[in-house]
């Protein structure tokens, strides 16, 4: 019985953690996925180290600033906000899905 | 001349505006010149032409001590370029003082057949009046190989691209891809390179538009990309089906893009980091 339960339980936790993958940072930085790397730089120890700036630094505290909801809206379509942006509509041209995107915004809502 | 719809970008903008009636590609460079002038005040437009290399001194010193890397493709381009046909011609007997210069009058707009001619154009053309094999222009062991060379014999002459009035629909044509938003990340070539000229995407300096021409092709991996590769290779990073190479999309782009770079120096062959 206690091995059908730890069974269970590892059944769970793995199905978790696919649901968790990739990665919030693991989608922005991989260029099959966001790429989000390759125009944005992240405080150190965030992400990797660039000097990518076609697209402005991101910083923990002006995340927090503009909030998920905000960020969300941002990532789904950033044409809305600013018609000349050169950021790509993640979710209008569903280059990630809407779980994908939460994961990005929990990311950058966590930077410091 | 009616600017495509949708087309947000400010540089596209301005460019519409200088253009009027068909004042067209005069007026636009002129625009486009000003703007990047004024965007990048730092890089001297004759700088525009070292693309990438302008922005970053470590890199401009890898594409200096990268340049015999090309050696082996040029002459490879050579021997084809000079090979007897089964007629004891040869691609340089089909060209002005066997092909000398020749490179920076390229792309033309051929009137008879009322479109535009690029060099590889021009190479299969003599190929197939001379009853040779044509080659692929995706090929960079041929057509790569020839175009390192015969651009080569033009290294250092200036760009002198031609648009005459019957030409005017195909720069437009070039123009509007340019500038228009393709593919599933919604770039336009613009966004990078008008936008952005001088950024860094990925941790390269994104290069101007007016240059993008002068250095093609260049060499990465031991081989030749030419200017239509590396545009294909853009539209697949920007989620667009790639035209294919040679098209009349690709070519009147590649018109467009090099009268663009009219007046600078043609600077074949450069190393590329891979």
């Amino acid at each position: 019985m206690r091995v059908a339960a730890l069974a269970a339980l590892l059944l769970l936790a793995a199905a978790a953690a696919r649901a968790q993958s990739p990665s919030g940072l693991e989608i922005f930085t991989s260029p099959a996925k966001g790429y989000c790397i390759a125009c944005h730089q992240v405080p150190e120890g965030a992400g990797p180290a660039t000097r990518s700036d076609l697209g402005p630094r991101l910083e923990g505290k002006r995340m927090r600033e503009l909030g998920k909801a905000r960020l969300r809206a941002l990532l789904a379509d950033p044409m809305a906000a600013n018609p000349d942006t050169v950021m790509p509509p993640f979710g209008r041209h569903r280059i990630l899905s809407p779980a994908e995107i939460d994961r990005v915004v929990d990311y950058l809502d966590a930077l410091p | 001349m009616r600017c495509p719809d949708g087309l947000r970008l400010a540089a596209a903008a301005l460019a519409c505006a200088a253009m009027g009636a068909l004042a067209a590609p005069d007026g636009m460079r002129s625009a486009l010149e000003a703007r990047l002038r004024s965007q990048l005040p730092d890089v001297a437009p004759r700088d525009f032409a070292l693309g990438s290399a302008a922005f970053d001194p470590e890199l401009r010193a890898r594409v200096e001590a990268g340049a015999d890397d090309a050696k082996p493709v040029i002459a490879r381009g050579a021997a084809l370029w000079k090979r007897r046909f089964k007629d004891g011609k040869s691609l340089a007997g089909c060209f002005p003082n066997g092909g000398r210069r020749v490179a920076a009058a390229y792309p033309q707009y051929h009137p008879r057949l009322k479109l535009v001619f690029t060099l590889e154009m021009a190479v299969n053309q003599c190929l197939k009046a001379h009853h040779e094999a044509l080659l692929d222009y995706t090929d960079a062991a041929t057509m790569g190989a020839i175009t390192a060379y015969v651009r080569s014999l033009a290294e250092g002459s200036r760009i002198a691209v031609r648009v005459p009035a019957a030409a005017e629909t195909h720069f437009e044509q070039g123009r509007r891809l340019y500038f228009s938003r393709l593919g599933q990340r919604n770039f336009a070539c613009a966004s990078c390179h008008v936008q952005g000229a001088g950024k860094r995407y990925a941790d390269v300096p994104l290069p101007p538009a007016i240059g993008q021409a002068t250095s093609w092709p260049y060499i990465r991996g031991g081989e030749a990309v030419t200017l239509q590769a590396q545009v294909r290779r853009c539209l697949e990073r920007m989620g667009a089906a790639p035209f294919a190479a040679g098209s009349e999309e690709l070519n009147d782009l590649e018109y467009f893009l090099t009268y663009l770079s009219n007046g600078l120096p043609v600077k074949a062959n450069a190393w590329r980091p891979k």
